[in-house]
C-alpha cells in the first residue's frame, strides 16, 4: 500500500535490513507479479468466465434488446474500455489493494470513497451469490445428464435443497480462497481451453441445426441485430447496457495485472487485447448462433421466454447438443468454480484496504499469517453472500435474473466513480500531454459519463413492477428494492462507523490529494 | 573427522509465521542458533505470483503483504531484543511458490548449514504430526531439517543445548549422520551421546530371543565401531536403546530438556535428500525434544 505509514517497529541494527529486493524479483529473475503473456490472457478469460457469464445474461438481454443483443454487446465494451483506462492510469500512480475505495477516497474524500468501496463490495458479493446459484443449477444437470434421469435437474428448483448445496459451494469455495489454493497453471489453460472450444461447439451446434432445418424457432440473420439503433427505446437500450457492462466485467484485470513485468512493456496490453477480441468473437458467436436457433420469441425454448432466461444454456443444452449437453454443463460448472474463487479476492482485497485506513474495523486488515490472505474479509464476504443468496432465493423465483440487473446497475456505480475519481485526481496535469488529455480526462469521463447515465436510468426504470423478470415488492420492481437496499444499507453503515471510527472519516488515515506530475 | 570441527556452523535459516507455529519455529533456531554461536537468518516466504493461474494479481495487496511481512519480522526481531536474547540476526523476506521451496533456497543463498521449521502445525487430533511444510522440506532437502515440537516457545532460550544425541544404525546415512551430529557438538560445545535402536531397529516376526541377543552384540558393534570416529576432544558416550518398539525404547532413554536428537534420512530417499523413515517418524512423536533430520549424504 503506498500511503502505508512506516511500521512502528525500532530500527535496530536487526531491523534495518530486512532484506529482500523492492519488487519481489524471486531467483528466477521474475518479478513477484509476473505472469506472462499467456498467463495473463488465461486469468483474465477465467475472470471474466464466458460461459457463466452468457448463460447468466443472455436471457435478461434478450428481454431488453430482442434480437439487438449483438449490438448491445459491441457497444457494452465502450464504456468499459473507456473506464479501464483511467482504472490503469490510477493503478499505475497508486497501487492499492482498496482500488475504487482508495482511489475515490484520495480524489474525493472519505465519503464518496467509502460508498464506492461498497459498492465494489456490494457488487461481487451479488455476483458470488450469482455464480454460486449457477453453478448449483448445472450441478444438478450435470448429474441428471449422467445418470439419464431428468428428474434429477429438477431438484435444483426445490429452494432448500439448492440454497443447501449453494451454501455449500460458497463454502468450498471460501476454503479454497482462505488458502489460497490456486490450481496448476497447466490445470487452468486446460480448463480455459476447454470452456471456450465448449463454447464454439454449442454455437456451430446451433447453427448447423438451424441449415438442417431442425431449430426450435429458426430466425434469419440479419444485420440489424449489429446495429444499436434498432433497440426499440433509450430505457430498454440502457438496461442493455448496464447488463453488457456485466458480461466483461473482470476484463480489466489484465490491463493492469502485469504492470510491473521487467522487460515487457508491451504484455498488459496485448493480454488485454487478446483476451477482449476472444471473448467478443466468442459472444456474439453464440449470441447470433442461439437467437438464430432458437428466436425471441416466448415459446418453450426461446430466448423470450421468462421461465429460461435466467439460465439459457441450462435449458438449449439439451435441444441443440443432445447427449454432447454434458459438455456445455461441465464447461459452465468449472468456469463458474475458477471465476467463483477469483470474485472472492475482489471484495476480500477491497474490504482489507478499507480496515487497514479505519474505515471499518481494523480485524478486516487481518492477514492470514500462513496463507498470505485477507482472512477474515474472505469469510465475511462469503457469510454476506450466503445469507444474500438464502434470503433472494426465498424472496424470488427469479432471483438470478434480478440479482444480475441490480449487478449491473451496482457495477455502473462504483465504476463511475472510479472513472470520475481519475479525471478529478489527475485534473492539474490533464494538459500535460496529448496522452495525459485522453487518459486522464477524455477517456474516462465520456466513461463515467456514460456509466452514470446507465446507473440512474436503470435506477428510474426499475422502480416500474415490470422491470427485470417482473418480480416486485409491494408494487415496486425488485430489482430498484434490491439497489436500494444495498445503497442505503451501505450509507446506514458509514454513517454508524463515521460515528465509531471518526479518524478515517475526517481524512486522517488517507487524505485528499491530485497529481502534481 | 576432526576437520569437522574447524567447519563451525555459521548460520541457520529459520522459516518464520506470525503466530504460534512460527514462534516455536524461532524459538528453537534462536536457542540453536545461541548455542552454537551461528547467524540466524530468520527468512519469511511470500506466495511468488509467477505461478498464480486463478487469481488476478494486484500489485498494491503484494505491497500491503510485504510492509505487513516487514513489521512481523521487525516484531519478531524485537521480541528476541526484549528477551535479551545475544543472537546475531539477519530478517529476510523470500518469494517462492512454496515455503519450503523458499526455505531450501534460503538456505542455499546463505550457506546455512541448518534449516528450522515447525514440526507439526497442531495436529487435529492433537497428536504431533507432520505438517505439510516439514513434511515438504523431508522431501526435497538437501540441509538438515530441524523440527521444532508444538510449545517450544515455552522453553526458555537460556535454556541453551546440553547435549546432542545421535540415533544411528547401521544403515547407510549413518556417516553423514555422524558427521552432522559431531559438528553440532563441537559448535555448542556439548557432549555427544551415541544412541543404536539397532536392537528396535528389526523386522517383526523374528525370533525374539536370538533378535535380542544379536542385536545387542550387533549394537555394541555399531557403537564401538562409531566411537572410533570420533575425534579424541570430544567428550562422547553411547547407549544401546532396547525395547520392544521405537516406541518404548524412546522411553526408556533419558532426556535431558536441553536435548536435541539428530537421525538419519531413510534408505528410501535419492542421495542428499532427506525422507524420514518409519523409525524416525515414530521417533519423532514419542521425542519430548527438538529433533534433527540429516541428509544421507550432507552437501560437502
Amino acid at each position: 500500500m503506498t500511503h502505508q505509514p512506516e511500521p512502528q517497529a525500532p530500527l535496530t541494527e536487526a531491523t534495518v535490513a530486512v532484506d529482500g529486493s523492492e519488487h519481489g524479483i524471486t531467483k528466477k529473475g521474475l518479478s513477484a507479479g509476473s505472469v506472462g503473456l499467456i498467463g495473463a490472457i488465461v486469468i483474465g478469460i477465467s475472470c471474466i468466465a464466458p460461459a457463466y457469464t452468457l448463460t447468466a445474461a443472455l436471457g435478461p438481454t434478450v428481454s431488453e434488446v430482442g434480437v439487438q443483443v449483438p449490438a448491445i454487446i459491441l457497444v457494452g465494451f465502450i464504456p468499459m474500455l473507456l473506464v479501464a483506462f483511467g482504472y490503469r492510469e490510477l493503478n499505475r500512480r497508486m497501487p492499492d489493494s482498496g482500488t475504487s475505495f482508495t482511489w475515490a477516497t484520495r480524489a474525493f474524500g472519505p465519503w464518496i470513497g467509502w460508498l464506492a468501496g461498497w459498492g465494489l463490495v456490494a457488487a461481487t458479493i451479488l455476483v458470488l451469490s450469482n455464480l454460486a446459484g449457477i453453478a448449483v443449477d448445472f450441478l444438478f444437470l450435470l448429474i441428471s445428464q449422467i445418470a439419464g434421469n431428468p428428474e434429477i435437474a429438477d431438484l435444483a428448483t426445490n429452494p432448500f435443497i439448492n440454497v443447501t448445496v449453494c451454501l455449500l459451494f460458497v463454502l468450498g469455495a471460501t476454503w479454497v480462497s482462505y488458502r489460497d489454493m490456486q490450481t496448476t497453471q497447466k490445470l487452468q489453460y486446460w480448463l480455459v481451453g476447454f470452456q471456450v472450444v465448449v463454447l464454439v461447439l454449442f454455437a456451430v451446434a446451433a447453427l448447423v441445426e438451424v441449415a438442417n432445418g431442425n431449430a426450435f424457432d429458426a430466425t434469419a440473420i440479419e444485420l440489424s441485430w449489429f446495429n444499436p439503433f434498432a433497440v426499440e427505446s433509450f430505457s430498454a437500450f440502457a438496461a442493455g447496457l448496464s447488463l453488457s457492462i456485466f458480461i466483461f466485467w473482470g476484463w480489466d484485470v489484465t490491463l493492469t495485472m502485469n504492470e510491473e513485468t521487467k522487460g515487457s512493456e508491451k504484455t498488459p496490453g496485448r493480454a488485454a487485447t487478446i483476451t477482449v477480441v476472444t471473448i467478443v468473437v466468442l459472444y456474439l458467436l453464440i449470441a447470433v448462433a442461439l437467437i438464430a436457433y432458437a428466436g425471441v420469441g416466448t415459446g418453450e425454448y426461446g430466448l423470450g421466454n421468462p421461465d429460461i432466461q435466467d439460465n439459457v444454456f441450462f435449458h438449449l443444452a439439451g435441444p441443440i447438443l443432445g447427449p454432447l449437453a454434458v459438455l456445455v454443463s461441465l464447461a459452465v460448472l468449472t468456469s463458474s468454480a475458477s471465476s467463483l474463487q477469483s470474485t472472492f479476492v475482489s471484495p476480500a482485497r477491497t474490504l482489507l484496504a478499507m480496515g487497514h485506513y479505519g474505515a471499518l474495523p481494523e480485524k478486516f486488515a487481518k492477514v492470514s499469517p500462513r496463507f498470505f490472505t485477507p482472512g477474515y474479509a474472505t469469510i465475511v464476504s462469503a457469510i454476506v453472500a450466503s445469507v444474500f443468496y438464502a434470503v433472494m432465493r426465498f424472496l424470488s423465483e427469479d432471483v438470478l435474473w434480478d440479482t444480475i440487473t441490480a449487478l449491473g446497475m451496482m457495477i455502473c456505480f462504483y465504476y463511475g466513480i472510479t472513472a470520475f475519481a481519475c479525471v478529478w485526481f489527475f485534473r492539474r496535469i490533464w494538459w500535460r500531454s496529448v496522452r495525459n488529455f485522453f487518459f486522464t480526462l477524455l477517456f474516462p469521463l465520456v466513461g463515467g459519463v456514460i456509466l452514470g447515465v446507465l446507473f440512474f436510468t436503470t435506477l428510474i426504470d426499475s422502480m416500474n413492477p415490470d422491470y427485470g423478470s417482473g418480480s416486485n415488492v409491494f408494487g415496486v420492481g425488485l430489482v430498484f428494492v434490491l439497489g436500494m437496499v444495498v445503497l442505503l444499507s451501505g450509507v446506514a453503515i458509514m454513517l454508524w462507523q463515521a460515528w465509531k471510527r471518526p479518524a478515517f472519516f475526517r481524512g486522517q488515515t488517507l487524505s485528499r490529494a491530485a497529481a502534481e506530475d | 573427522m576432526s576437520d569437522l570441527a574447524d567447519d563451525p556452523i555459521r548460520r541457520i535459516v529459520v522459516g518464520y509465521t506470525a503466530n504460534d507455529s512460527g514462534a516455536d519455529a524461532l524459538a528453537l533456531a534462536t536457542r540453536l542458533a545461541r548455542a552454537s554461536e551461528a547467524l540466524l537468518d530468520i527468512v519469511m516466504v511470500l506466495p511468488s505470483e509467477a505461478h498464480a493461474s486463478t487469481v488476478p494479481t494486484d500489485t498494491g495487496y503484494e505491497r500491503y503483504l510485504k510492509e505487513q511481512s516487514r513489521g512481523w519480522l521487525a516484531e519478531a526481531s524485537e521480541s528476541l531484543d526484549d528477551d535479551d536474547v545475544d543472537v546475531a540476526q539477519l530478517l529476510h523476506i523470500r518469494y517462492a511458490e512454496s515455503f519450503a521451496e523458499g526455505l531450501i533456497a534460503a538456505a542455499h543463498e546463505f550457506g546455512a548449514a541448518l534449516i528450522v521449521v515447525v514440526a507439526a502445525r497442531g495436529g487435529l487430533l492433537g497428536r504431533s504430526r507432520i505438517g505439510s511444510v516439514a513434511n515438504e522440506l523431508l522431501h526435497s532437502s538437501d540441509v538438515p531439517v530441524a523440527l521444532a515440537p508444538a510449545g517450544s516457545r515455552d522453553v526458555p532460550v537460556a535454556q541453551g543445548v546440553t547435549r546432542v544425541t545421535a540415533a544411528i544404525g547401521t544403515r547407510p546415512g549413518a556417516d553423514a549422520l555422524l558427521e552432522a551430529s559431531v559438528r553440532f557438538a563441537v559448535a555448542a560445545h556439548v557432549p555427544l551421546r551415541l544412541v543404536s535402536l539397532v536392537s528396535v531397529d528389526l523386522p517383526a516376526g523374528l525370533d525374539e530371543g536370538l533378535a535380542a541377543l544379536t542385536s545387542t552384540v550387533h549394537a555394541d558393534e555399531v557403537l564401538l565401531a562409531a566411537r572410533r570416529e570420533l575425534p579424541d576432544y570430544l567428550d562422547a558416550t553411547s547407549t544401546a536403546a532396547t525395547g520392544a518398539t521405537v516406541e518404548e525404547a524412546v522411553r526408556g532413554l533419558d532426556w535431558h530438556v536441553g536435548e536435541v536428537v539428530l537421525v538419519g534420512s531413510s534408505r528410501l530417499a535419492t542421495p542428499r535428500h532427506l525422507f524420514l523413515g518409519s523409525t524416525a517418524a515414530k521417533m519423532l512423536r514419542e521425542l519430548p525434544v527438538p529433533m534433527i533430520v540429516v541428509p544421507r549424504t550432507t552437501t560437502p
